[in-house]
Parts: structure tokens; C-alpha cells; sequence
């Protein structure tokens, strides 16, 4: 079977709050040859139960640092550590020490906190003169001050944190040095953070690290800590940040919407998973993987071994799973999207995104009832050069 | 007649939470954030958010049994 024309991922988004036209007709073949940022070669899986299954499938290799797989861009590391070992057995040990941090008790242990840092933000744009750029002065703050707690960054170093953060994640954007420089200052810093904490622990998640690991026989390197709190601060914040202005500009484009929650907030939870399956924050550079045998897809294609893989979120708009895809309807019910991912490599810090995103609507729609956008929504800016494709500017007015 | 056998596999669980959330009274997690049953033979008026859970799990963890009551 002849596969089409190779295309550039990630798809442009034209008219920004609209998902592309393009993935109609994605799923018309089952795997799309992309070209990422860096000009490299990849096959996207398009269909949601192909990309389900391969989520699962340990023939696709997360160490895409050991084997000849794609960059996502020229100069940018991420997913590239090869002294990192992210397929099973050894992940999934590592991964087990972390996760318990997850649970559903822990994290609802921390919505009051959250609720706290939501309503310090909010006080702050009460104050501020309108209209007020909900990127910078809600969806930023709040997500980074949330796992610098749970991580135990002090709140002095938050700024200097973002700093290093935002340059390290910049795909594209800023020049290679200037990566790097960011890259091995995060990564200075977090061994240092570690450090202190092996000598003074404190009640955060890094101290327990630390701890666990050191009990048992070093049984994470200072390396692979160093990595792990590296991914837990990363994947915390900016994930989470763009996801929460997003998915307020994309509801406030419908201001239907809106009074549909105002109404009954108790949907709260429906329309953050639709939000977050419609996606117009993300793209599946994160999935990307080494294809290390063939792999026969459902319609009998196969993904040729040696290729460089990513598993597509753009499956949340399959029409053999969701219905009427292309409608954002906050009252789905059955919403088993691809956001977070899937199989053993699911986020591990979904439960906690989903919680700051459930506050961030919840809040900001009971403060402020008649917030709005300030500009058309059509208007608003994108990022550019990001990993991820959210608005990087939300003017709000109430 | 026929109930529903409700088994999970905490070995395989990665803690996504989806069952927690959505069958609160049949699933639970451990200290380590692991899958736990709670009630193995849930009443009828369960069964539509138990196969949501078991549908919603990330690895495929819950397995769910039609057996004679």
C-alpha cells in the first residue's frame, strides 16, 4: 500500500480557534509521512485504534536517545537523555516511585492548596487594570507554583525556574546557544535542588525521592533523580499552563459555553476533558518513538522498522470513537482521549493537571461572571517555535 | 441472570486514576497509588460507570466477568 506525500507537522492552525481542516482527512490513511520542525523524517498513526494499540506495544522504543531516531528540532535534548532508560523493565520500576504521588487521595489533598494559590492570582487581576492577560497573570503562575511545591522549589527561585524552562522547552525559537545555556542551567539547578534536599529534606515529593532512593541502595542514580525531577517540573508546568489559558480562550470564544457553566458548575469536570480532548494546546511531537520491528496496523499498512513513529493526538477527531468529533459538546460523556496519552507511558501527572484545570474553570467563572475576551478570538497570538501550539496571549475583560 | 465479576491488576496499573473517578465505589488505590476493588460483585445501577472505568483504563488493568448470580 503506497503511503501519501510527506507533510509538516505540526499542523498550522488556520483560523486559530478552529481544529485544522486537514484532520478530516487525516484518517484516510492510516499513517501520514510528516516532516518535524527539524526536516527529519516520521510516519504519523492517525487512527485512534492504531494508535491505542501502539501505545502499548513495546516494539515502539521511548529511548529514542539510543537509537537513530528524528529530532524534533536541531538543538533541543528533550526525550534525548541516552543514559535514560524509558522502555520496561527498568521505566517502569522508576516510574512506580513516583506515581504514588499521584494518587487520587494525594491530589485531592492538594485542591485546597490549589484553590488558594487560584484565589491569591485572582485577587491580583482584580487589583490589575483591564483587560488582563490571562497567560501571564493566571495560567503561568498557578501551575508552576503548584509543583514547586510538591517539589519543594522555594518560592524565591520560581522566576529564575520559568526563565530557565521556557528557554529550554523553546523548539525552534530562540538560537542554539541560548538552549543550551538554559538546558544546562535547569539542569545545574535541579541538581542542586537535590542536593540540599539529601541534607536538609523537607515534606515534598523530592525529599522522598531522594530518600527512597538513597534507603535502597542508590537505587536511582543522582543522574536518573536528576532526570525525574527534571521531567515531573517540566511536564507540570508548561503542559498544564498552556492547557488552562487555552482551554479558557477556546471557552470564552463561546459564550454559550460559558453560561452553560456558570449554570451548573457540577460540569465542570466534563467540559476540562473535552477541553482537553479538542486539543488546540498540543501535538504529538511528545509521543514520538523508535520503531524497532514492522508493525502491521489494522488496515494491514505496515510501519516500517527503523522509522521514527509519533502516535497522533489528532485521534481525539475520530469519528469511529467520538461522536460529531468536530463539535467541542462539554457535556460528552464517554471521553477516553488520547491527551494524556495511553499504556504504560500514560501521564503520570494527568490526575494533577486535570485538578488545576477543574479549580482554574471553576474559579475564574465564579469571580469574575462576566468575564470575556478582550479581543476577537480569531486575533489572538499563538506560540511560536513551542513544543507546544497554545495562545501565548489571552487579554481578558469582566 | 447474570451479575458482573469486577478484577483488576495492580502490576499493570499506572495510577491514571480514571477508575477512582469514575466508579468511586468500586475502585480504590493502595499507599502506592495502585489499583484496589472494592466491591468485586458491584449492584446493577454500578455496572454502566464500572465498564466506563474499565473502558477509560489507560493498560487494559480491570477486567470485567458476566457470571450466573
Amino acid at each position: 500500500m503506497s503511503l501519501p506525500d510527506a507533510v509538516d507537522y505540526p499542523f498550522a492552525w488556520e483560523p486559530p480557534m478552529e481544529v485544522p481542516a486537514g484532520w478530516r482527512t487525516l484518517r484516510e490513511h492510516s499513517l501520514q509521512p510528516v516532516r518535524l520542525p527539524s526536516g527529519d523524517p516520521a510516519v504519523l498513526v492517525t487512527r485512534y485504534r492504531d494508535v491505542k494499540a501502539l501505545f502499548s506495544d513495546h516494539r515502539l522504543s521511548r529511548n529514542t536517545g539510543r537509537y537513530p531516531t528524528s529530532r524534533i528540532s536541531p538543538n533541543n535534548e528533550i526525550f534525548n537523555d541516552p543514559e535514560i532508560d524509558n522502555d520496561p523493565p527498568r521505566y517502569l520500576e522508576e516510574r512506580s516511585l513516583v506515581v504514588r504521588a499521584f494518587s487520587a487521595r494525594r491530589i485531592e489533598s492538594l485542591r485546597p492548596h490549589v484553590w488558594e494559590i487560584a484565589d491569591e492570582l485572582m485577587d491580583a487581576m482584580a487589583a490589575a487594570e483591564q483587560p488582563v492577560d490571562l497567560m501571564e497573570s493566571f495560567a503561568f503562575p498557578l501551575p508552576i507554583r503548584v509543583i514547586c511545591r510538591l517539589l519543594g522549589v522555594p518560592h524565591e527561585e520560581h522566576a529564575k525556574f520559568r526563565e530557565l524552562v521556557d528557554g529550554f522547552l523553546s523548539v525552534t525559537k530562540l538560537p542554539t546557544e541560548e538552549v543550551e545555556r538554559c538546558r544546562v542551567g535547569l539542569w545545574t539547578y535541579l541538581g542542586e535542588l537535590i542536593d540540599a534536599k539529601r541534607h536538609h529534606p523537607t515534606n515534598d515529593l523530592t525529599s522522598e525521592l531522594v530518600k527512597i532512593s538513597d534507603e535502597d541502595q542508590k537505587k536511582l542514580s543522582d543522574h536518573q533523580l536528576q532526570h525525574w525531577v527534571q521531567t515531573l517540573l517540566i511536564a507540570g508546568y508548561v503542559t498544564t499552563a498552556s492547557q488552562i489559558g487555552t482551554s479558557m480562550a477556546v471557552l470564552l470564544h463561546r459564550p454559550h459555553l460559558v453560561r452553560e457553566v456558570q449554570a451548573d458548575f457540577g460540569i465542570v469536570p466534563t467540559a476540562v476533558e473535552e477541553l482537553l480532548r479538542y486539543q488546540l494546546m498540543g501535538t504529538s511531537l511528545g509521543s514520538l518513538r523508535y520503531c524497532l520491528e514492522d508493525i502491521e496496523l489494522s488496515d494491514g499498512t505496515v510501519v516500517p522498522k527503523g522509522s521514527t513513529v509519533m502516535l497522533s493526538v489528532e485521534s481525539n477527531f475520530d469519528e469511529e470513537v467520538f461522536t460529531c468529533p468536530m463539535d467541542l459538546d462539554i457535556h460528552r460523556r464517554e471521553n477516553n482521549h488520547m491527551s494524556f496519552g495511553s499504556g504504560i507511558h500514560y501521564c503520570a501527572g494527568a490526575p494533577l493537571a486535570r485538578m488545576e484545570l477543574q479549580v482554574s474553570m471553576e474559579g475564574l467563572l465564579r469571580r469574575f461572571p462576566g468575564l470575556r475576551l478582550a479581543q476577537p478570538g480569531e486575533d489572538l497570538p499563538r506560540v511560536e517555535g513551542g513544543f507546544l501550539g497554545g495562545f501565548s496571549y489571552v487579554p481578558v475583560r469582566w | 441472570m447474570t451479575g458482573l465479576l469486577v478484577t483488576a491488576d495492580p502490576t499493570t496499573c499506572v495510577t491514571s486514576c480514571m477508575c477512582v473517578y469514575r466508579a468511586p465505589e468500586v475502585f480504590d488505590q493502595d499507599d502506592d497509588g495502585l489499583v484496589v476493588v472494592l466491591d468485586a460483585r458491584p449492584p446493577a445501577e454500578l455496572h454502566d460507570a464500572v465498564r466506563r472505568a474499565a473502558r477509560g483504563c489507560p493498560t487494559q488493568s480491570i477486567t470485567l466477568t458476566d457470571q450466573p448470580l
